[in-house]
């Protein structure tokens, strides 16, 4: 569905994306994740015939970004990261002009516009200029705007920056929806870990203008390391008996160790063959925010959700 | 890619429509031109110069281009307006071609002028405008000034779109003053005195496009030499400027 080679962005000799190859298959939602300023907005830029590639190749939909550009921007639908909303038009009117913009016929377009508005609950305010939207409604409206030809290809660039969580959680479960009943394919880029966890079937990773690390949120945590265990105990005496079974020492009262040689069953199992009973047993996912620290040599910054 | 160029036209007309703001002050100061300077200069046009002209038909043209400069200026700062909002990135994303999507606010902004200039020619003939040579005199200038305006409307357009920026497309109006007072503006050239300003008015393209119109306002036979003229400017400016603001749809969404 997407395929990149090598691609290359560079503005005023500064590389905002430098020599990226990755390839998404059709059905998959597929997450680009990285800081500000690490190069996705430029990516989605270039697939979607916004920006011309300074190198490389990429194709969408089998079409040339570069030399089929039509071909790309009729089978794809782009929410750019800011809104494209006229706020002087009403919601209606944009999305029948979207509409008839993509070819359809004046009834289509105002049949498809009924419909999505339903889709994005907006039927109510349909007839308001779209300037008296609320953030979430504007954002709402945007992603109906994207879908109205059908795209089989949906490119996402920051879907949920800058909303509050409630909204946040009604886009995701919108893209999933979007993915589960039309096998749309979905490249999303996202500055948040949680999102891209979330969301993505995989994920890549982005750190200026590179591609550091790709694959499913499981096998980019397994980078780092397996799960955690943490327990603590009555007293240090126990703790020292309990380490000592699984080969580790313990820190005071706690033991924490990573469940590579064990099984949790099998934790759970040896200590209740000695009678030996945490107070507290914990098991430890690593966190995106891990893998990120590992493969970049840099703590994550920018991935909490704020408001802006 | 005509009923694309349709389509944006139409969303141009309604927008403008709903911005009432965004072409009545205009209008008004065309009007008020008008006005003033009928009432303060008559009286010069007993000059020779004049061969017996009204001093209303000698200055209506400057009404109607400034009035037609300063509304084609509304449409670059309209797509500005799209670009800040984003609006302009999701047009570009649909498979319209670029040239519709500069021509079709274009259009709205020939249509605009169209209106305004009959407003002007209404409050003209209420002022007792006679055109000697009849209906072609009002038809040729309505002409000349939608050419004129097409043209400045690509220019401001082309102007938006190079720089992104209200200031600078604000700035490019700017342009105003030069075209429309550096040129036969209050008194044919002959009355000019300063040399500068004869060579300025000669350059000024704006020139041609008055003396057009008078050739057919206000003399009693029509100037053809002076009206072909006027209509090569007026026809070559909106081709130049047509190209200029379509050449520069692409570049409008680079990497702020």
């Amino acid at each position: 569905m997407i395929e990149v080679e090598t691609l290359v962005k560079t503005y005023e000799d500064v590389p905002a994306v430098d020599g990226v190859s990755f390839s998404v298959d059709e059905g998959e939602i597929f997450a680009f994740l990285g800081p500000n300023g690490a190069g996705k907005s430029t990516m989605v830029q270039m697939l979607t015939t916004l920006v011309r590639p300074t190198a490389g190749s990429a194709r969408v939909n089998g079409y040339d970004v570069v030399k089929q550009e039509k071909e790309v921007r009729l089978s794809i639908g782009v929410a750019l990261q800011e809104t494209g909303i006229d706020k002087v038009l009403t919601g209606r009117e944009l999305l029948v002009l979207q509409g008839r913009l993509f070819k359809m016929t004046k009834q289509e377009a105002e049949q498809r516009a009924e419909e999505l508005l339903r889709v994005v609950s907006l039927t109510d305010a349909a007839d308001r200029r779209s300037g008296t939207y609320s953030g979430g409604m504007r954002r709402r409206l945007d992603l109906a705007l994207t879908l109205v030809h059908r795209p089989t290809v949906l490119f996402l660039d920051e879907p949920t920056t800058g909303l509050d969580p409630a909204s946040r959680i009604e886009i995701w479960n919108e893209v999933r929806r979007l993915n589960r009943e039309f096998g749309t394919t979905i490249f999303l880029t996202t500055q948040y870990l949680e999102e891209a966890d979330e969301l993505a079937d995989r994920i890549a990773i982005i750190h200026h203008g590179k591609l550091i690390s790709e694959g499913t949120a499981e096998e980019l945590k397994r980078l780092v390391g397996g799960e955690t265990i943490a327990m603590t105990f009555h007293n240090d005496e126990e703790a020292a008996t309990a380490a000592r079974l699984f080969g580790h020492a313990a820190t005071g009262a706690n033991v924490t160790f990573e469940l590579r040689d064990y099984t949790l069953m099998e934790v759970i199992r040896l200590l209740d063959d000695r009678a030996l009973q945490p107070e507290r047993l914990t098991v430890k996912q690593p966190s995106l925010d891990d893998v990120f620290l590992k493969v970049t040599g840099e703590s994550y910054e920018g991935g909490v959700p704020n408001v802006d | 890619m005509w009923t694309e160029t349709w389509l944006f036209t139409k969303r141009s007309l309604v927008t403008t429509i709903r911005n009432p703001f965004s072409f009545i002050p205009n209008l008004i100061i065309s009007v008020f031109f008008l006005l003033v300077y009928t009432s303060g200069l008559s009286s010069i046009a007993s000059l020779p110069q004049f061969d017996g002209s009204a001093y209303l038909n000698f200055i209506l043209p400057v009404s109607i281009v400034s009035g037609a400069v300063g509304g084609a200026g509304g449409t670059g700062q309209a797509l500005v307006r799209d670009i800040e909002s984003g609006y302009f990135a999701r047009l570009l994303l649909t498979p319209a071609t670029r040239t519709a999507i500069v021509l079709g606010p274009m259009i709205a902004g020939m249509l605009q002028l169209f209106v305004q200039t009959l407003l002007i020619f209404a409050v003209a003939f209420m002022l007792g405008l006679d055109i000697p040579v009849g209906l072609p005199g009002f038809l040729f200038t309505v002409l000349l000034a939608l050419g004129f305006g097409l043209g400045f409307a690509g220019y401001s357009v082309g102007v938006a779109l190079k720089t992104r920026n209200a200031q600078a497309a604000q700035a490019g109006t700017l342009l105003f003053f030069p075209l429309i007072f550096l040129s036969t503006t209050f008194v044919p050239k002959e009355l000019i005195e300063a040399e500068w300003l004869k060579v300025a008015a000669t350059l000024n393209p704006t020139t041609y496009i008055f003396e057009g119109m008078r050739a057919v306002l206000t003399q009693p036979t029509i100037d053809w030499g002076a009206l072909s003229a006027g209509l090569a400017v007026a026809g070559a400016m909106s081709v130049i400027m047509v190209v200029f603001a379509a050449t520069n749809a692409r570049g409008a969404l680079k990497q702020k």
